[in-house]
């Protein structure tokens, strides 16, 4: 090919695999990019951040990211949204009651309360990472999330979209998912899971079932979903063989006598009767509650389904929580959260309200590059993510390189470690699951300390998102 | 139809009833009954701007900056295009002939990835001219709303999870219900499974009476079908010109809902027809004569010597327009016990009541129950106007209690009019609308509208597991009030007060 012509193809962005040279400028001003803007070399970005994830949040979220430590100067733990985790805070004990900072603070979490013979599997952190397919983000993001989990001795989900094999080098730590559209499930990625789980719902578009465009479904996307490329892809809620407990039990004895050792995980969204949902999974024989949050992530969802269906995860925790111990069945089933749970000190909330656990997504990506700019799905590009996160475009998957983003990952998580560790000593507790269900801990703020709490936020406020 | 009533002995013995011929014939009957059958269906198309609103990011990028990064690229790899033709955005702001040197900020998605990548000299910023539309109720995040789903007649969609504050005021602070199992499916719900979106307008009859013989007694309902359950409003302000009353004409007619105008422009520009609401003066009921086409006629106000006068020279369905003033309960039942049709009540624009600034949720549930006390909730249909301004507010209302929604704001910025001054006093509200605008243009962006706000109750009702709009109405367990939820889950937390306003 003549230069004139590399010319021209480059001048109309042609895509393609990007060389050697591009790979390493465009990694190299991302990257540096994002660590000048963490250390506050350059003030934030104008038109960063959103009530949920403010700009102080999102910087500290890379700070922690790129650092392995807690920033100073920058909030790290509250949004701006004037409402649930935003709004509570712990009662902390005078500082001389403090407990001394240590590795000794257990901050570990069992999975298979149930007592039976499956796998006893323990996380050494409070949680794990939630389902992000295979097509909504790319092969390399998932296994930067699998290496990432395999160091932190817990989990990650492939979501609905198959079992890239790609993640088989971590498959101690890779939850497989069956959902309403049974995208890629098969028979050996299931023997191989520790965990299976089943999605019913989804917090950000619960009642809607999933959503792939078309121009995300890609001919190895289509090839795991088995499908046809470039179509778009809904998983069609519900499960239509599901009509009630027993049928849901039916469909976890299925799972059972495929893995007989995976703990059954069971994912549903936040309606009005959620506790009688959870109690109803509890006794066909789930050893995982997942509850997932109308605030949560998503790769592309219907904008009325975000907020206005069923009830942000803080709403929906107490809930449950009080309910499976008003049936006596709660200390025999984990309860996770997920659905907007953002910071350390969010899990330590959500457990205070009663969770086990929590599941991570958009934190990830956050500490990978996000900005939040809502074009998971494809945006005007129709390529995807532009930082190469939501996307399976061949030239910006590359921008997230697998050993960086673990790398990243695994110094969020010891950032987000620490901090909970922190939190936990405060309050005179040595280990997490002593925090579980204390409401007393916790305490609300008002409106006014909670906005100063929240920092100066700047970029696009409260009111003006689009 | 099967016809069992020959007589003729003969003829019934040739033609004996045999269960291969009463097959055949329900088959043919089906299928004729199939080839009639219409599935109401919103065309859209994805129309061009005419007048586009402000860009939502302004791009500021240094030109010194640019230049010295530049030289540093070819100095660095020579003659790699790939390299040194390569941009930080996917969406094009830098492909301009002189890339950076000229950006185009109206390709800008906010992604923030030149500025991470050129932190030194990219900047990109909220365009204050776009922040500035609309006003606190009816903010530019509504209206750039509208403007999409007029243009291409979609659901939104998009990435990332909600970005805006935990609950809310007014509408923000309810949110819908769904069930994890049992309900249609999403690819169902907009397309092989029916979801029905039609409202009835009118009188329901409480009960039926037969004579002996068993024939119907009394007057037959008069009533009529609207294929969507909200209306298009008179226009507020200073909006009504005839030019957008012609639009508004056609795109009901198109989708088969009603359009309400001031009666005086009805008579001034000859548009009286059956999809024409008329709005005359409660002083003046002897110009319902005027509207021979019309289906429903709405008196502006409450008057029973009005009612009396206007039932007698029409026969048109008769609604009472009633504000949210003080004494507005009074006269709403006056009026359904006077056996008015319809009763289309009004908040101001941001959705409050005129004397005691309640929220019309609030307002429409207290208007809904007290006719459900009085056993006559059936007897009248309830429209409802006032700060309803996005997709999830129409069933948000309906939910409330209304049977359908009036639309007035929404009209205005879906044909990319811009408003001036206030947008709480429908009286004052002052607007314009594109001078490029062309009928076929703004019927299709009105058209496009009403088809993404419709598909979008289609989610929210199939979420529900809900198969008819008109099941939704005053379906109060089919919300949930962030406040509620806040006191059962907060509850006994120190310094949680209920509602949380401190």
């Amino acid at each position: 090919m003549s230069i004139i012509q590399e010319f021209k193809d480059a001048y109309k962005g042609k895509v393609q695999l990007p060389s050697e040279e591009l790979l390493t400028k465009t990694t190299g001003l991302m990257q540096d990019g994002m660590r000048a803007r963490a250390m506050g070399d350059y003030i934030p970005p104008e038109a960063l951040g959103d009530a949920r994830w403010t700009d102080e949040l999102i910087l500290s979220t890379w700070y922690m990211a790129e650092t392995g430590e807690i920033p100073e100067g920058l909030n790290y733990k509250t949004g701006k949204s004037d409402g649930g985790f935003d709004r509570l805070d712990f009662k902390y004990l005078p500082e001389s009651d403090w407990l001394e900072h240590s590795d000794s603070i257990t901050t570990k979490l069992d999975l298979n309360r149930r007592g039976d013979a499956k796998n006893k599997l323990t996380t050494d952190i409070p949680w794990y990472g939630g389902g992000m397919s295979y097509g909504s983000v790319s092969v390399n993001v998932m296994m930067s999330r699998a290496r990432n989990a395999a160091r932190w001795n817990s989990f990650m989900s492939t979501g609905e979209g198959g079992y890239p094999s790609q993640l088989m080098e971590c498959k101690e730590n890779v939850i497989t998912q069956v959902a309403t559209g049974y995208f890629g499930v098969e028979e050996e990625t299931i023997q191989a899971a520790p965990i299976v789980e089943f999605k019913y719902a989804q917090g950000a578009k619960p009642g809607l079932g999933g959503h792939l465009l078309a121009a995300k479904a890609g001919e190895e996307v289509a090839k795991l979903r088995g499908s046809v490329p470039f179509v778009s892809l809904f998983s069609p809620f519900p499960f239509h063989s599901t009509y009630s407990v027993e049928d849901h039990s039916k469909h976890l004895d299925w799972i059972e006598t495929v893995n007989p050792t995976a703990l059954l995980s069971v994912k549903v969204s936040t309606p009005h009767d959620v506790d009688m949902v959870a109690v109803g999974s509890f006794y066909a024989g789930a050893h995982i509650i997942h509850l997932d949050g109308s605030y949560g992530g998503t790769g592309a969802a219907p904008e009325i389904a975000k907020k206005n269906i069923a009830m942000p995860i803080e709403l929906a925790i107490p809930k449950v929580h009080k309910f499976l111990q008003a049936e006596g069945v709660r200390d025999r089933v984990t309860l996770i959260a997920s659905g907007g749970v953002r910071t350390a000190d969010d899990i330590a909330k959500a457990i205070a309200l009663g969770a086990d656990g929590c599941v991570l997504g958009t934190t990830d990506l956050v500490g990978l590059g996000c900005t939040r700019c809502s074009n998971c799905e494809g945006g005007p590009s129709g390529r995807g993510c532009p930082w190469g996160l939501t996307t399976t475009d061949i030239e910006l998957q590359e921008w997230v390189q697998p050993d960086w983003a673990a790398e990243r990952l695994n110094n969020l998580y010891t950032a987000m470690q620490y901090r909970l560790r922190d939190i936990l000593r405060q309050l005179g507790l040595s280990d997490v699951s002593e925090l579980r269900g204390r409401t007393d801990l916790l305490r609300y703020m008002g409106k006014d300390e909670a906005a100063r709490a929240a920092g100066k936020a700047a970029g696009i406020g409260l009111e003006e998102i689009e | 139809m099967l016809d069992s009533t020959t007589g003729d002995a003969a003829l019934a013995a040739s033609s004996a009833l045999t269960l291969d011929r009463f097959g055949a014939e329900s088959a043919r009957i089906g299928r004729e009954l199939a080839d009639q059958y219409h599935r109401y269906h919103i065309e859209t198309e994805e129309v061009d701007d005419v007048d586009p609103l402000p860009h939502r990011f302004l791009v500021e990028v240094g030109k010194f900056g640019l230049a010295k990064f530049i030289v540093s690229e070819l100095f660095h790899y020579g003659l790699k295009p790939d390299v040194i033709l390569s941009r930080p955005c996917t969406y094009g702001v830098f492909s301009g002939p002189v890339g950076g040197f000229h950006p185009l900020p109206k390709l800008c998605v906010g992604c923030l990835r030149c500025t991470v990548q050129h932190p030194d000299f990219v900047k990109v910023l909220p365009n204050p001219k776009r922040v500035a539309l609309g006003d606190s109720y009816t903010t530019h995040g509504h209206i750039a709303a509208i403007d999409e789903e007029s243009k291409k007649g979609l659901v939104p969609v998009r990435g990332q999870g909600y970005r805006g504050r935990f609950g809310g005021p007014g509408f923000d602070g309810m949110l819908t219900d769904m069930s994890e199992i049992v309900r249609p499916s999403r690819d169902g719900i907009h397309g092989r499974e029916l979801i029905g979106t039609s409202v009835d307008i009118g009188t329901k009859p409480m009960h039926l009476s037969f004579d002996e013989e068993g024939n119907l007694q009394g007057k037959i309902p008069n009533m009529f079908t609207i294929q969507v359950p909200f209306v298009f409003d008179v226009p507020p302000g200073d909006l009504g010109t005839a030019k957008l009353a012609k639009v508004l004409d056609s795109t009901s007619k198109r989708i088969d809902t009603l359009a309400c105008m001031k009666a005086a422009d009805v008579i001034e520009r000859g548009m009286d027809s059956p999809n024409i609401v008329p709005v005359i003066p409660k002083e003046k009921p002897e110009m319902v004569e005027m509207f021979p086409a019309a289906r429903l006629i709405e008196l502006d106000g409450w008057d029973k010597d009005s009612l009396d006068a206007a039932r007698l020279a029409t026969d048109a369905l008769i609604g009472v327009r009633i504000c949210f003033t003080e004494g507005w309960q009074d006269r709403l039942m006056k009026a359904v016990n006077n056996r008015v049709d319809v009763v289309h009540l009004n908040a101001d624009l941001h959705g409050r009541g005129f004397d005691d600034g309640r929220f019309i949720s609030d307002l429409l549930k207290e208007a809904h129950m007290l006719l459900i006390e009085k056993g006559c909730r059936d007897m009248v249909t309830l429209i409802g106007a006032g700060g309803l301004v996005s997709a999830d507010h129409l069933p948000k209302a309906i939910i409330s209690g209304l049977d359908a929604v009036a639309l007035d704001l929404p009209v205005l910025f879906a044909l990319q009019g811009r408003s001036h001054g206030s947008l709480v006093d429908r009286e004052q509200v002052r607007g314009t609308l594109p001078k490029k605008m062309t009928q076929e243009w703004a019927e299709q962006r009105l058209t496009n509208l009403c088809a993404s706000w419709r598909d979008q109750l289609l989610e929210i009702l199939g979420a529900m597991g809900i198969r008819e709009a008109r099941r939704l109405r005053g379906e109060f367990g089919r919300s949930m009030i962030v406040n509620h939820l806040e006191d059962e889950a907060f509850e006994g937390i120190e310094g949680y007060v209920s509602g949380g306003v401190i």
